[in-house]
């Protein structure tokens, strides 16, 4: 019993920063547009993390490598200089769009200027990180973060026809370009390459070896099964509440409406208690990969676990992300907005981040016998070629519907 | 070391490099060859090897970004000699500041250092 609890605290903590702020964007939306149709994109999402995941915590656990010392071996310098650019770039629009959703909700639930909450959200993030150690920082997350249940909970009270969401998990395509447009969005809001940069490095600070494996096997199958419930009630409350009426949820305060109209104020604030510790937690994930990606590709030393004295390159550009990204906050684009970008760009970033990956899961000479089987193989594969086509469609459908606005 | 054959673009360019406490301290950033038949005699690290590892057009403008290539600063000469093991990274004989490697991750030289998360 005792190492059950364990391994589902473990899988927990693995959990956060899963549902960050574009999922909240975009599933919300998805909903209130097209009622429960696009359910199916949500778990091809889902279902995308958890190979990629479970690949990258393999091959970190086996060869002590994370993604970007991956990246910078199998793409070389220019290539990989390249993919470098490209995901800082998109990890910090993240970061922005996060720090502004936890902006959002703070000003929610402590009625005040904007702009004050994005700096102390700010600071509030730097003293999380100076108090916790790596895995306490993941707990307090994750745990958290948990509030999220709310929100399945406000589907079942909510009571929807159940053979109507039924029918979303089917695939279904259709030849409006908004629809096209959030199939992209919740899928790559599933998808986003921080999750992996993070979780692959964060293998590492916690010191994982070929023990690890079945852990890591755990978190992706158990864990991503749980963010995919957490997902999936997202749309499904949304689609019930708001697309009959035809509300379009443009800020992130709508969001967490369903959860009052089931259960009152106190739903209201474990909706936004949720959406903080996710938003939180997604902020402090994708801030430490922009970092992670930094320091590997380069070969400094990096990691919390090292301490700013040990690894103060590392520190350092970690500080400069993080007031980057208030900045971005600051300079008044909305945080929707920024979500949008940060996981349209992220799609196009993607090939370059997964190809690596794949590569070196699946040579012997470096994973052994833990290199790819056939399952990994074949749905690495599969996915790597849904991403290309979806990374050629993501800016020319974001141009079309004018970044989703029809 | 190992006598197994190796295949030096798969397996060292690019390659993370760790000192004899486990510190990482940069990575492979060129090999050089001398002899006949060429040996490797020396791993090359540091930033000033950047421009190098572009594309030719690029090569001009990171060399004016980056500045000259000046050897014992940001350009070191690791001897061969001073490999001691290449397994999931490259591992050397010597401790990093003896090297020259891994300089800018000295504390001494940032303000981060007095964080209070060591």
């Amino acid at each position: 019993m005792k190492t059950v609890l364990k391994i589902a605290l473990g899988i927990i903590a693995a959990l956060g920063g899963f549902l960050d702020i574009g999922d909240i964007v975009f599933n919300t939306q998805a909903g209130a547009l097209f009622r429960y149709d696009l359910l199916w994109a949500v778990v091809l999402g889902t279902l995308g993390i958890a190979v990629y995941a479970e690949m990258c915590g393999r091959v970190a656990a086996v060869t002590g490598r994370p993604v970007f010392d991956v990246i910078r071996m199998r793409l070389g310098f220019g290539l990989g200089l390249a993919a470098l650019i490209a995901s800082t770039a998109v990890n910090l629009l993240t970061v922005a769009a996060e720090l502004g959703g936890l902006a959002i909700v703070l000003q929610l639930l402590f009625d005040a200027e904007f702009s004050l909450f994005v700096v102390l959200a700010a600071i509030g993030l730097v003293i999380v990180v100076a108090l916790l150690p790596f895995g306490g920082i993941e707990r307090l997350f994750g745990y958290c973060g948990l509030l999220m249940i709310v929100f399945v909970a406000t589907a079942i009270n909510q009571g929807p026809d159940w053979g109507a969401v039924a029918q979303g998990f089917v695939p279904s395509l259709s030849s409006s370009t908004l629809y096209l447009y959030f199939v992209v969005g919740v899928f790559a809001a599933a998808l986003m390459p921080y999750e992996v940069h993070f979780y692959s490095s964060g293998a590492v600070e916690e010191h994982w070896d070929e023990s690890s494996l079945k852990e890591n096997r755990l978190n992706a199958i158990i864990g991503y099964a749980l963010g995919g419930v957490l997902a999936c009630s997202l749309v499904v409350v949304s689609g019930y509440l708001f697309h009959p009426v035809g509300v379009d949820p443009s800020d992130l305060g709508t969001a967490a409406l369903p959860a009052q109209n089931a259960y009152g104020e106190t739903g209201l604030l474990l909706a936004l208690g949720g959406i903080m510790f996710c938003v939180g937690g997604a902020a402090v994930d994708s801030s430490f990969s922009a970092s992670y990606n930094l320091a590997q590709f380069l070969g400094w030393e990096w990691g919390r676990y090292r301490g700013p004295k040990k690894a103060p390159r590392f520190t350092a550009s970690w500080l400069v992300f993080l007031f980057l990204a208030m900045l971005v906050v600051l300079s008044g684009i909305n945080p929707v907005e920024i979500t949008e970008y940060s996981v349209v760009f992220a799609v196009v970033a993607l090939p370059m981040t997964y190809l690596p990956v794949l590569m070196i899961a699946g040579d012997r000479s470096f994973m052994g016998d833990h290199a790819n089987g056939p399952i990994s193989r074949t749905l690495g594969w599969t996915y790597f070629a849904l991403i290309l086509v979806l990374a050629l469609a993501a800016l020319p459908l974001l141009l079309a519907t004018n970044g989703g606005g029809g | 070391m190992n006598r197994e054959p190796l295949s030096v673009a798969h397996r060292l360019l690019d390659e993370q490099i760790l000192d004899s406490e486990g510190r990482r301290c940069g990575r492979v950033d060129d090999i050089e060859l001398r002899g006949n038949p060429p040996r490797i005699t020396a791993l090359l690290v540091g930033e000033g090897l950047y421009p190098r590892r572009l594309p030719a057009r690029l090569r001009g403008l990171a060399r004016r970004l980056a500045g000259p290539e000046r050897w014992g600063a940001n350009a070191l000469r690791i001897p061969w000699e001073e490999v001691d093991e290449i397994g999931a990274s490259v591992v050397l004989r010597g401790k990093a500041e003896e090297l020259g490697l891994g300089a800018a991750d000295n504390p001494e030289r940032w303000l981060v250092r007095r964080l209070p998360w060591n």
